[in-house]
């Protein structure tokens, strides 16, 4: 990480920032006179978050993700405790691969920003995003996501939504129907969005999606007549019910959520019957998995409880409409109790 | 000859394109020569590489087959050896081992024998049961070139090239060792298999970086406009080694560089590098274009091959302190052997799109670094403005070069020119990079991961075909027939160096050079 001095969060004087910076960087690591810095960039990747480390966390994950989504990325961090009201830091996210001279760069712009001065964040944003590439928010910003926001932290967020081509939320942890009620409300007023409890299922579907390749079943998904979710929280979690959401658009099966003790956090099982076979994918350890049918197959799998980076990543990957997150959300609601 | 029927499937409404990875079907693979170093070097470190991702089915079974007595459990234990050791940049997980290692089977047997394919078969129908495998078969000829027709003759004669899925067979090179017995090879094979169930395996097609060469040329739209003989002055295609034949003198004596490497890998390259593009992005049309443009390469007349073409062969050298032997000293080779261990060649395509323009290629052992790469080279300017302070005085300034990089740093760049700060305009290179591990943090699959998948897709679009195999026997023909009439006073490079002064002199007659990469 090269960086990084302070400055007032006015765009024009961050975008100067953030050029001095990257000729220092050039000519800190000008060798024999050729430049070995490359500077990258795909998106905008914007955090909002009002978390107590003031955007440390945030801070770290997209500097990992770098790699695999280049971005200019602005971290903006709302803290009571912010002596200014509002102001800003340029670094860059740098990074030498194995055996090469030339290092790799994203910019990365933090911003601290006491509550009161939260709204007034958007017009630096809108100056800040990278001209013709997406701009994605990631928002960490609980307090503004929830009912009762203030009208100061409703106001925030809005400028920041209006200027994201995705934003993305982390439904994990948080009560279901709550949840749900926020992201009917995004959908509604036309965002492009995206849960990382989603994401979090696709360990769980992808089995499932795989066996039914075999053209010898694929007709008989249909055959399938009950399905069952097991979890190991005691109310239906976001996951579980995006679990039972997704089976729901796509077969007719009765489909059932039910609380048991297992391996955790999250989902424990979920199992497929017919009159035939039964197949059964649970976690059958802490770090692994297996797939099982009554006719005597079966598979083990590693599992690793997906990182937030893994999360993420997904989601970067993604940039237009999920259709299949679409589905299984407007199902998902029925499950929660 | 076979063509399987398959009741008409739904769509499987569970996939998720967007998330999942590509879909794979139920198969079988049966390898032949599975005791082998390719097996154990590649094929089983990919196929549990696929196994571990969760890209292969769950209804998956490999059947190895070779002389060497084994029971399943012996084979299974030889296999996560050589799992575990040549596993490349990736975890080796115990639990799923266990679980791939239910998979593998093994039969012994011998290919000439007629029971040794019937024993295939019997394990066939076994793990098409216990492992659901809808009757799919994949055969992989991992064994000496010279078994091939016969095994796949024996194959049709045992009935196992027809059940009740499809069935196909990936052969690895060399497709014969000239262009009349490559044409006899695949003689015999269609008495057996129709084209479309052959996959002739050329590992090179399957790299990330040569594939990528596609997604450049197709993709987008600022290059192919400039693709042509109106703004390329040549094209460069190096694959230089650093090792010597390790072993393989033996082999290696009988085949040469210019068998070994330009006559398959590197004309497969030069035909995807040149190829017009296809009309749609499947796998006739792709092989249709590299084809057409395999064929369209002029086939050298004898008078001219000492012209267009060097043969080199490296000799001993002390290389950073280390005493080199030359190839003549490698063991297993004879002390007067004329092989070739270099080969450069000048081709010329006789279409509208390249006519004239020199594309040079070649290949090496013992050069200074392992290295392949493409470089096309683009006419300078019409006049020259700027000129470049050199060590050696003033030049003009140098035109643009791009470089796709195979291997080992894979990536694109783009040289071109820019003022350098203050005053004055005085202009230097600069490089306009884009490296494809730094720009895509994930793991690239192996070629042969690659290239497994796509034949268990059906996919043979990185596969080569009867007729590209065949064309470019076509154009190394003349150059094989000349050498082995000429007595080259060999060696004429020391190792550790890039190849003979008559290769330099090849290039220097077209007024240009070897770039070093």
């Amino acid at each position: 990480m090269s960086g990084a001095a302070i400055y007032p969060a006015h765009p024009e004087n961050i975008l100067k920032g953030l050029g001095k910076l990257w000729t220092s960087l050039g000519q800190e690591e000008s060798h024999q006179g050729k430049p070995t810095v490359m500077r990258a960039c795909a998106m905008t990747l914007i955090v909002a978050t009002d978390e107590p480390d003031c955007g440390f966390y945030a801070s770290q994950t997209i500097s990992e993700l770098m790699r695999e989504h280049p971005s200019r990325g602005i971290v903006l961090a709302i803290d009571k405790a912010a002596e200014n009201s509002l102001e800003a830091r340029v670094l860059a996210q740098c990074w030498k691969p194995f055996g090469k001279a030339q290092q790799i760069c994203c910019e990365q712009i933090e911003i601290l920003s006491s509550p009161d001065h939260w709204p007034n964040v958007g017009p630096t944003l809108v100056g800040l995003t990278v001209a013709d590439l997406p701009v994605i928010f990631w928002c960490r910003h609980k307090g503004a996501l929830k009912t009762s926001a203030t009208e100061q932290q409703s106001e925030g967020l809005e400028v920041i939504l209006d200027l994201s081509s995705k934003v993305i939320i982390d439904t994990g942890g948080e009560d279901t129907a709550s949840s749900f009620a926020l992201i009917s409300r995004l959908r509604r007023e036309g965002r492009v969005l995206a849960d990382l409890e989603w994401a979090r299922l696709t360990f769980w579907r992808e089995p499932f999606a795989q066996i039914f390749d075999n053209s010898a079943r694929t007709n008989h998904l249909s055959d399938f007549h009950t399905i069952e979710i097991f979890h190991t929280d005691e109310r239906v979690t976001p996951l579980a019910a995006y679990a039972a959401g997704w089976f729901a658009s796509v077969s007719k099966a009765n489909i059932t959520v039910s609380s048991t003790k297992g391996f955790g956090p999250g989902l424990h099982a979920i199992r497929m019957v017919s009159e035939g076979e039964t197949i059964t994918f649970e976690r059958t350890g802490t770090e692994c998995a297996r797939f099982s049918s009554s006719t005597g197959r079966q598979r083990s799998y590693s599992y690793a409880e997906p990182s937030l980076f893994s999360l993420l990543h997904q989601e970067l990957s993604i940039l237009g409409e999920d259709r299949a997150f679409n589905a299984a959300f407007a199902r998902a609601g029925e499950f929660v109790r | 000859m076979s063509v399987a029927v398959f009741p008409p499937t739904e769509e499987n409404v569970l996939q998720d394109p967007l998330r999942f990875e590509r879909r794979v079907p139920p198969c079988a693979i049966v390898i032949f020569g599975a005791s082998g170093d390719l097996s154990k070097r590649k094929l089983l470190p990919s196929l549990y590489r696929l196994f571990f991702e969760r890209r292969i089915s769950t209804e998956f079974a490999v059947i190895g087959s070779s002389r060497t007595p084994m029971s399943d459990d012996q084979f299974r234990e030889r296999m996560r050896e050589s799992v575990s050791k040549f596993l490349e940049d990736a975890p080796f997980d115990e639990s799923v081992w266990k679980s791939f290692a239910q998979c593998l089977f093994y039969v012994p047997g011998d290919l000439s024998k007629p029971e040794s394919y019937d024993d295939i078969r019997q394990k066939l129908d076994e793990v098409e049961k216990s492992h659901q495998t809808a009757g799919n078969v994949l055969f992989y000829l991992s064994t000496q070139p010279s078994y091939y027709a016969e095994a796949i003759k024996a194959l049709g004669e045992h009935g196992l090239t027809e059940g009740n899925g499809w069935r196909r067979v990936i052969i690895e090179k060399p497709f014969g060792h000239d262009l009349e017995s490559a044409r006899k090879l695949n003689i015999e094979i269609h008495k057996v298999l129709d084209e479309s169930a052959v996959y002739r395996i050329d590992h090179y097609l399957g790299k990330e970086t040569v594939q990528n060469i596609l997604a450049f040329r197709f993709g987008n739209g600022i290059f192919e406009p400039l693709w042509n003989r109106r703004y390329i002055s040549f094209i460069q295609i190096t694959a230089a080694e650093s090792i010597g034949v390790e072993g393989r003198g033996g082999y290696y004596q009988e085949a040469g560089a210019l068998r070994d490497m330009i006559q398959n890998h590197l004309s497969q390259v030069m035909a995807t590098v040149a190829m017009e593009p296809p009309s749609v992005f499947d796998a006739d049309n792709v092989r249709d274009e590299r084809a057409k443009l395999l064929r369209s390469v002029r086939v050298m007349k004898p008078e001219d091959v000492p012209k267009y073409a060097v043969a080199g062969q490296y000799g001993p050298a002390k290389v950073g302190g280390e005493d080199l032997p030359g190839f003549r000293q490698e063991p297993s080779v004879s002390p007067d052997a004329q092989t070739d261990t270099y080969a450069a060649v000048t081709f010329f395509i006789d279409n509208w799109r390249w006519a004239g323009v020199p594309i040079y290629i070649r290949s090496g052992k013992r050069m200074p670094k392992r290295v392949t790469d493409i470089a096309i080279q683009f006419h300078a300017p019409p006049l020259g403005l700027f000129t470049q302070q050199t060590k050696t005085g003033l030049r003009e300034a140098r035109p643009n070069l791009l470089v796709l990089r195979i291997q080992p740093e894979e990536g694109i760049s783009l040289r071109f020119l820019s003022k350098s700060p203050g005053s004055g305009m005085r202009v230097r290179p600069v490089s306009m990079d884009f490296n494809y591990g730094s720009s895509f943090g994930e793991r690239s699959p192996t070629a042969y991961e690659t290239l497994l998948l796509d034949a268990m897709n059906g996919d043979p679009t990185l596969y080569t075909r009867q007729d590209m195999v065949e064309a470019s026997w076509q154009i190394v023909q003349p150059i094989l027939d000349v050498w082995a009439h000429t007595k080259f006073d060999f060696p004429n490079y020391p190792a550790g160096s890039w190849g003979p002064k008559a290769s330099d002199e090849m290039l220097a007659r077209q007024g240009h050079v070897w770039r070093i990469p």
